[in-house]
């Protein structure tokens, strides 16, 4: 019922800006806030499963930003000297940590990705620019699962004879495996070329084609994108005030915090967490319509 | 009007040396005609129907002319090809290209550059028309064969053709999934006109319904009449094609009926009352008692038990049986009753969780898979293409033995010694099922497990089959069949069993038990089970037929 229901150029307008976000900037307010943000989000749409990944990567944050700081020396806030003599600094155990963060959000944002992206929507997408790559990619999506399909048939009519690829001694099921393998390839060919027929019977050599959509742009995602483009001028603003970008080297320094960065900051978070709180909303007014049948 | 138009057609294949696949063919088609087209395998159906669209047309020599709609079909752009001339294949899986019911609906009409809306709007009539709505956004990898050949049509009838050709497009199928599509097809001759020529081992669903039939011998036409004449031409003829006949039709011709000869089981039953207006003397062929106890059983099964996941339902629920040495032991049942899964239990493929199968009174666990599958039993899948791993047959054949006598020997029992140089996958169905038969009987075995061995396989082909069977047989060897075929089983198993639900229900000789069914059984005995109690063969029925009118035998 949440944003997967929005029109794919929507999703992917919106997780291009939030990725290239959390990769660029370096702004601690900023990396926090992708952080939180993408945190929140990829919890709402995995649950559980999605928040112990979540709390896999913060150890992990940890460890990047402790073996960061151990190879890299510059900065000059020094903390300690390690056994051989080379300075652990404020600042490269910062930025390394900052560097963890980014890096887990971006896997975070990620993980949404995929449950928001389904394959229908790619190939949608490619369908955009190209509809001959388009329909390459969902005649891969259809030869993958048909191979692994066709070896295990393969591999049970072996069995069914003795030379299946887990019966015998160990020559015997290397040798078994390599047979079944060898096959699959003759297959592949054969089954390519029958579908290449059948294209071509269908008309696929000629100009012009077009890709079909199960998409429709509705009203919702005309105010999505306007509400998403507004926050993004406004961000990037921020960006052409260098609001979003700090220097750790040789020490910490950014542009200062006035009132106006609170506004940035605002918009930022607001953006990051357009597509949770659709989410929120759809469930809410779902849940009402419900109520006052 | 005249739709296609083919005149004195002669083609041969590049590596034939010569020899006509093709020959003098001359063919009209009118528009709106429903054909059929018969022969056996390599007779030319397919070579022929691939003619009628270039892009499929094979590569080769070639004379004579075609022509579509009154032109030459060369001069027809690809444009109008691809759109008017709908062209269904054999295997279902092979021609579906992409990966969602709805991009497959809707790619002839990409191709086109139909327009967005028009696209939607065509995509939803032909996902009314063919009740696809409820699996639009599926994968096509989760449909069942039936579902994926009605795809199949449904979105090559999207470009709106004006000529449907299918090319034996049930051979893949179940009995019930097979129907249901050509009803379909019949469907769309007869509500929206579109001219239909389809080749077919199933007669009996089509050829009762059909404008003409079409028989193909040797690359030539040997018979273009209605169906009911082509019955009475073929028997005269004493042609091997009369075998593929409906049932009711070659009861007629054997029995040597009077008056117009039945076509469907509904007309074969009013011949038959017409004929007999008392009940008849004779009504019952004798039956064999089978034998109390089964005294040597090869194989037995006890209770077996068996689900493919932890937490799935049990597939198996119970499978009691129990084979006789040296029979041919058939087990008939719905799709996804179990009857596969009994067969990998049987070898090992599948272990069941609770029940025991014993092979010559020893368990089967207590097999190593040496023993197992030399000189004991080997099985014969479902699809003969998985069993092959080499570029020839001959390889393939070498690999189970070294001995090149035993091979030799085997490959004649089983008719492929003229194979031996092929590539598998260049074999025709029935080809490909005799050298899959060959390869398993190299390991020698006593107990041969065949899934599914008439599948897609012509009426020849099915006699030749039965012949190499008769053969095993007769040196010993149990044979153990799974099969939709119920017109096999009735006519060649010596037991036939039921399986419903995971389990066996019953089990009794052929004659008594499709004679005890009365919805799953044999068109023969549908025809004639308000006279005959258990006639379950046509012959059976010709038999009693001729003695009960007096005719000589």
């Amino acid at each position: 019922m949440g944003f997967e229901r929005c029109h794919p150029a929507v999703n992917l307008i919106f997780f291009c800006a939030v990725v290239a976000a959390a990769v660029v900037f370096t702004q601690p307010v900023y990396v926090a806030l992708a952080y939180v943000c993408a945190f929140i989000y990829s919890v709402k749409r995995g649950g559980k499963k999605a928040l112990i990944f979540d709390l896999v990567l913060i150890p992990l944050i940890v460890i990047f930003a402790y073996y960061y700081s151990i190879y890299t020396h510059f900065g000059v806030t020094v903390i300690s000297i390690n056994f051989i003599g080379n300075r652990m600094t404020l600042e490269s155990l910062l930025f390394g940590f900052t560097i963890g963060v980014r890096a887990a959000a971006v896997l975070m944002w990620f993980s949404c990705i995929h449950s928001v992206f389904s394959a229908d929507k790619v190939v949608y997408l490619f369908g955009r620019v190209s509809p001959r790559l388009s329909l390459f990619l969902s005649i891969l999506l259809r030869m993958v699962p048909r191979i692994k399909k066709e070896a295990a048939r393969i591999d049970t009519a072996q069995k069914g004879i003795g030379r299946g690829h887990s019966q015998g001694n160990i020559f015997m099921k290397i040798r078994n495996c390599v047979r079944i393998f060898s096959m699959m390839i003759t297959w592949t060919i054969e089954a390519l070329a029958t579908a290449s027929e059948s294209m071509r019977s269908r008309g696929s050599m000629l100009r012009g084609r077009k890709a079909f959509s199960i998409y429709r742009f509705d009203n919702r995602d005309r105010s999505f994108v306007v509400a998403m483009f507004a926050l993004i001028t406004v961000t990037v603003m921020a960006i052409m005030l260098k609001q979003t970008r700090a220097l750790y080297s040789p020490r910490i320094s950014m542009s200062p915090v006035t009132t106006l960065s609170y506004l940035f900051y605002l918009c930022y978070a607001v953006f990051c967490l357009m597509p949770f709180a659709l989410e929120l909303w759809t469930e809410y007014m779902f849940r009402r319509a419900r109520k006052t049948v | 009007m005249e739709h296609f138009k083919i005149e004195d057609l002669n083609f041969s294949y590049p590596t034939a040396k010569g020899k006509l696949s093709l020959e003098n063919v001359s063919l009209t088609i009118s528009k709106g005609e429903y054909i059929v087209l018969c022969g056996r395998s390599g007779s030319g159906k397919t070579t022929l129907l691939r003619h009628l669209k270039t892009v499929l047309a094979p590569h080769g020599k070639r004379s004579g002319s075609i022509t579509f709609n009154g032109v030459p079909l060369e001069q027809v752009s690809e444009r109008d090809q691809a759109s008017k001339i709908g062209y269904v294949m054999q295997n279902p899986d092979d021609q579906i290209v992409t990966d969602k019911v709805w991009h497959e609906l809707a790619f002839g009409l990409e191709s086109l550059g139909t327009d967005q809306k028009v696209m939607r709007a065509r995509v939803a009539e032909m996902a009314c028309y063919f009740g696809i709505q409820d699996w639009f956004h599926r994968n096509v990898a989760d449909l069942s064969g039936g579902q994926k050949q009605l795809l199949n049509l449904a979105s090559i009838m999207a470009m709106q053709p004006e000529v449907l050709i299918l090319d034996e497009p049930t051979s893949q199928l179940d009995p019930i999934a097979a129907s249901d599509f050509l009803n379909t097809v019949r469907k769309i001759n007869i509500e929206l006109g579109t001219t239909v020529i389809v080749t077919e081992h199933r007669l009996e669903d089509i050829f009762p319904y059909a404008d003409r039939a079409i028989v193909m011998d040797e690359g030539r036409i040997i018979a273009d009449d209605t169906p009911r004449n082509i019955g009475k031409l073929l028997y005269e003829q004493k042609n091997l094609m009369f075998a593929a006949m409906p049932t009711p039709v070659r009861v007629f011709y054997s029995a040597g009926g009077k008056g117009d000869c039945p076509l469907t089981v509904r007309e074969g039953r009013t011949w038959l009352a017409e004929t007999f207006p008392k009940a008849p003397a004779v009504t019952a062929l004798p039956v064999s008692e089978p034998d109390e106890e089964i005294t040597d059983p090869v194989l037995s099964l006890k209770e077996l038990w068996f689900r493919y996941e932890k937490d799935s339902p049990d597939i198996l629920r119970g499978v009691n049986m129990e084979v006789q040495k040296g029979s041919l032991f058939a087990i008939v049942g719905g799709n996804g009753a179990g009857k596969s899964t009994t067969l990998k239990a049987i070898c090992g493929i599948c272990r069941p969780y609770r029940g025991k199968i014993k092979i010559f009174g020893k368990p089967v666990e207590k097999y190593s898979t040496g023993e197992l599958f030399k000189n004991c039993l080997s099985m014969l899948p479902q699809d003969p293409k998985s069993l092959f791993v080499k570029k020839t047959v001959r390889e393939d054949l070498e690999e189970m033995s070294k001995d090149k006598d035993h091979v030799a020997q085997i490959a004649r029992l089983c008719q492929v010694t003229q194979l031996l140089d092929s590539h598998p996958y260049d074999l025709s169905g029935g080809e490909q099922q005799r050298a899959a038969l060959a390869k398993v009987l190299l390991t020698d075995p006593k107990i041969l497990l065949l899934d599914e061995p008439t599948k897609g396989i012509d009426s020849f082909f099915k006699e030749t089959f039965a012949g190499i069977l008769a053969d095993l047989k007769a040196k010993g060897l149990t044979v153990i069949m799974v099969s939709h075929d119920i017109e096999f089983c009735a006519r060649y198993a010596d037991t036939v069993s039921m399986f419903f639900d995971g389990q066996v229900l019953t089990t009794d000789v052929p004659r008594r038990f499709f004679g005890a069914n009365s919805f799953y059984t044999t068109a023969a005995n549908r025809m004639s089970r308000h006279v005959f109690a258990n006639a379950v063969t046509a012959d059976d029925v010709a038999e009693l037929y001729r003695i009960n009118t007096g005719g000589s035998n």
